[in-house]
């Protein structure tokens, strides 16, 4: 099955390796940007799904602690909320399968084409779409102090493959909000885990991988921190740790909330909230703040939308916006 | 849209999933071991040396039967694949370090270990990364010449293992260097013939490792040269598709035979013909003419490549397949006379040998299958004779 992916990737490597004067690492750097490129669309999707699951971690953290006896109740609660807000919590895992095989097979195809032993040549020999690209047969695999079908003697290419990993996941995976308890830590520190583990892992992978191998998985994480920074989304404080405190998730339908999900002790003013929400769902859905002040808001929030009724104040923790309420 | 809860399970997904992706990437992307075993027999024919994995072993060529294993058990920290060269008494064959070891043929000790030595900058860190020995080695009287996997030739001195020489290549040396000494030379001179995945051939003194002159063959050539010295020339398999014959008088290409796919060996030469196999399985009978390289006939035999050179053997030429297959097809015909499936890749050479107790010959081929590492074969029927296996 990967033969459909991996055969075209080696044709396209060694194309590249042709037109680009014979040199293997802009071979592999350009190759791996065109598929970046190629996946963008499922890696602006992953991107979005990951914000959106955060935005929604107060909602979801106030409904694990309503409920944190009631575990059915509180899968049930969930399930409401992703569907108000039209979140799907596998969208930001999905993209990954999908770039699964494109991975493998991008990946399969440079071991190949450097074939630095006889049965990894032999196995290039059936692999080629285009006969006159065997002339290109092997790759220089040199590269300054490098034999790119073996590891690097001196360990820089898994330390930069350590470094630029952790920098992505940084990115990908920004700080959790802090709470007191329960399974919003966990996922927290399931987060810090995976933001460490990663990166160690493929550094110990890639003691034993070609060099060639690391080269390609550094020029990935380079161009994907790329990606980002041309998006406009990194926020070094956010890959510090520290979320900004204006930010707040942003809400798309008042509605999402009910009010038997709300404590009792805000009772009063969620009936003022609700009837404020009847009256904007007769308009065109407009952000509104969120009833939780404790998390953490996010630096991308929508301007706050100001009560219509006069003497009614909304006296829940206001956001460093441009809006304001009307006393 | 149906949405089912996963609480916190997403982080633990996302983490399942790179786990799984891991140790994908680990068991696809470190460097292998990759090749097939070295084959070998002595001078007499009476042993065989097998190079595999962590061991080089010589076996009873009429049984099967081991006589010594090398290295000792609590000494195996290397690979060898390259094939073994038994002369005088002694067995030469590289290791996947970039070593070089003598052993003796008898008894299976070691004489002596070359290693080279590596530009280091701090303790044990070196930026020179071991480099493989792929080919086979050439012997002149006095030394000793290999290639390694990613560039260069290397000759060493045989009696102490001193390094004499080295011959920068382009790219890797995976053939047997070959050695023509004064009397088979065309101009009396020792020549020492080195064939590169660089797409040359390279003609060097091998006193000195300097250039007499070098020639573009239009491929890579990995595998081992033939040598005819009746019409002074050798000729190569290469990747572009051919075989090339080389005019060692004029240093030029002679003549090309092309093939449907990449040839990795050498032709075998039977009188005025050559055959060889091609790796989209295609086997070839050529007529050598004054200039030219002329199809006597071509048979395809099996999709999957034949790897080896063929071997000619009463009238009969025998290759092995990547299907497990070992055919014989009558020379002069390429019709089959036999076929038999040995259920494991056969990629390395093929070696007659007799056997006098019972008056029979056998073919020798080694497989990609460590419980039957090597086969032998009944030459007439291609019945099994024994095998050997390497657990």
């Amino acid at each position: 099955m990967f033969d459909l992916i991996i055969n075209p990737f080696i044709t396209i490597l060694l194309f590249l390796y042709q037109v680009l004067g014979g040199n293997v690492v802009l071979a592999i750097v350009v190759f791996t940007v065109l598929v970046r490129l190629a996946t963008m669309p499922l890696t602006l999707k992953q991107q979005r799904s990951t914000k959106a699951m955060q935005e929604l971690q107060p909602e979801l953290k106030r409904i694990q602690e309503k409920y944190k006896n009631d575990r059915e109740r509180a899968a049930q609660a969930q399930m409401e909320l992703y569907k108000r807000y039209g979140v799907n919590p596998l969208a930001g895992c999905l993209p990954l399968l999908i770039q699964f095989p494109i991975l493998i097979g991008l990946y399969r195809a440079i071991v190949a084409t450097l074939a630095a032993t006889p049965l990894e040549l032999l196995d290039l020999s059936g692999r080629l779409w285009v006969p006159s690209l065997a002339s290109q047969v092997p790759l220089q695999s040199h590269f300054l102090w490098l034999n790119l079908a073996v590891p690097d003697p001196l360990y820089i290419l898994p330390v930069l493959v350590v470094i630029t990993t952790w920098l992505q996941q940084k990115l990908l995976m920004p700080a959790s909000a802090s709470s007191s308890g329960g399974q919003g830590d966990q996922a927290a520190a399931m987060t810090r885990q995976m933001t460490t583990i990663m990166p160690l892992m493929f550094g110990v992978f890639s003691l034993s991988f070609a060099s060639g191998l690391s080269i390609y998985f550094i020029a990935s994480n380079l161009i994907g921190i790329a990606q980002y920074a041309a998006m406009g989304r990194i926020d070094f404080k956010r890959m510090a740790g520290r979320v900004p405190e204006e930010d707040t998730p942003k809400v798309v339908d008042s509605e999402a909330v009910s009010a038997d999900d709300a404590p009792a002790d805000e009772m009063p003013k969620r009936r003022e909230g609700k009837k404020k929400a009847k009256r904007a769902a007769d308009k065109p859905a407009r952000p509104q703040k969120a009833q939780q002040p404790a998390a953490r808001p996010s630096a991308a929030m929508a301007p706050i939308v100001k009560p219509k009724r006069a003497g009614i104040r909304d006296t829940r923790a206001e956001p460093r916006t441009k809006s304001k309420a009307k006393s | 849209m149906t949405i089912f809860p996963l609480k916190n399970k997403r982080p633990r997904l996302r983490l399942g999933i790179l786990l799984i992706l891991a140790v994908a990437l680990a068991a696809c992307g470190g460097v292998a071991g990759g090749s097939w075993a070295g084959l070998s027999t002595n001078q007499s024919g009476e042993k065989l040396f097998v190079a595999y994995d962590r061991s080089v072993v010589a076996l009873n060529a009429a049984s099967g039967a081991v006589l010594w294993e090398y290295p000792d058990e609590d000494s195996r920290n290397a690979q060898f694949y390259a094939q073994p060269v038994a002369d005088n008494g002694s067995v030469y064959v590289g290791d996947y370090d970039g070593r070089l070891h003598a052993i003796d043929s008898e008894t299976g000790t070691s004489q002596w270990v070359y290693e080279p030595e590596r530009e280091t900058l701090v303790g044990p860190l070196s930026p020179e990364a071991p480099d493989r020995v792929i080919s086979g080695v050439a012997l002149s009287p006095d030394l000793v010449f290999f290639g390694l996997g990613s560039r260069n030739v290397v000759a060493v001195a045989r009696e102490d293992a001193s390094e004499v020489w080295t011959f920068e290549t382009d790219h890797g040396v995976w053939g047997t260097p070959l050695y023509l000494d004064a009397e088979s030379s065309p101009d009396g001179t020792p020549l020492l013939l080195v064939s590169s995945l660089d797409h040359n051939l390279y003609a060097l003194d091998p006193e000195s490792g300097n250039e007499y002159w070098s020639l573009n063959l239009g491929g890579a050539a990995p595998g081992n040269m033939l040598y005819d010295a009746e019409n002074q020339r050798v000729y190569l398999g290469t990747f572009g598709k051919g075989v090339v014959a080389v005019d060692l008088e004029s240093a030029s290409i002679a003549a090309r035979f092309q093939t449907e796919e990449w040839v990795w060996s050498h032709p075998a030469l039977d009188g005025n013909r050559l055959y060889i196999g091609d790796l989209g399985g295609n086997l070839y009978a050529v007529e050598i003419g004054e200039g030219t390289l002329t199809q006597a006939w071509k048979v395809t035999p099996t999709p999957e490549a034949i790897r080896g050179t063929p071997l000619v053997i009463d009238n009969l030429v025998i290759v092995g397949a990547e299907d497990g297959r070992i055919f014989a097809r009558i020379a002069e015909s390429g019709a089959e006379v036999w076929s038999t499936n040995v259920e494991a890749k056969v990629l390395t050479e093929l070696i007659s040998v007799s056997d006098e107790d019972d008056d029979t010959t056998h073919i020798v081929a080694g497989t990609d299958k460590k419980e039957r590492l090597i086969v032998a074969l009944n030459v007439t029927n291609g019945e099994g004779a024994w095998s050997y296996g390497n657990d």
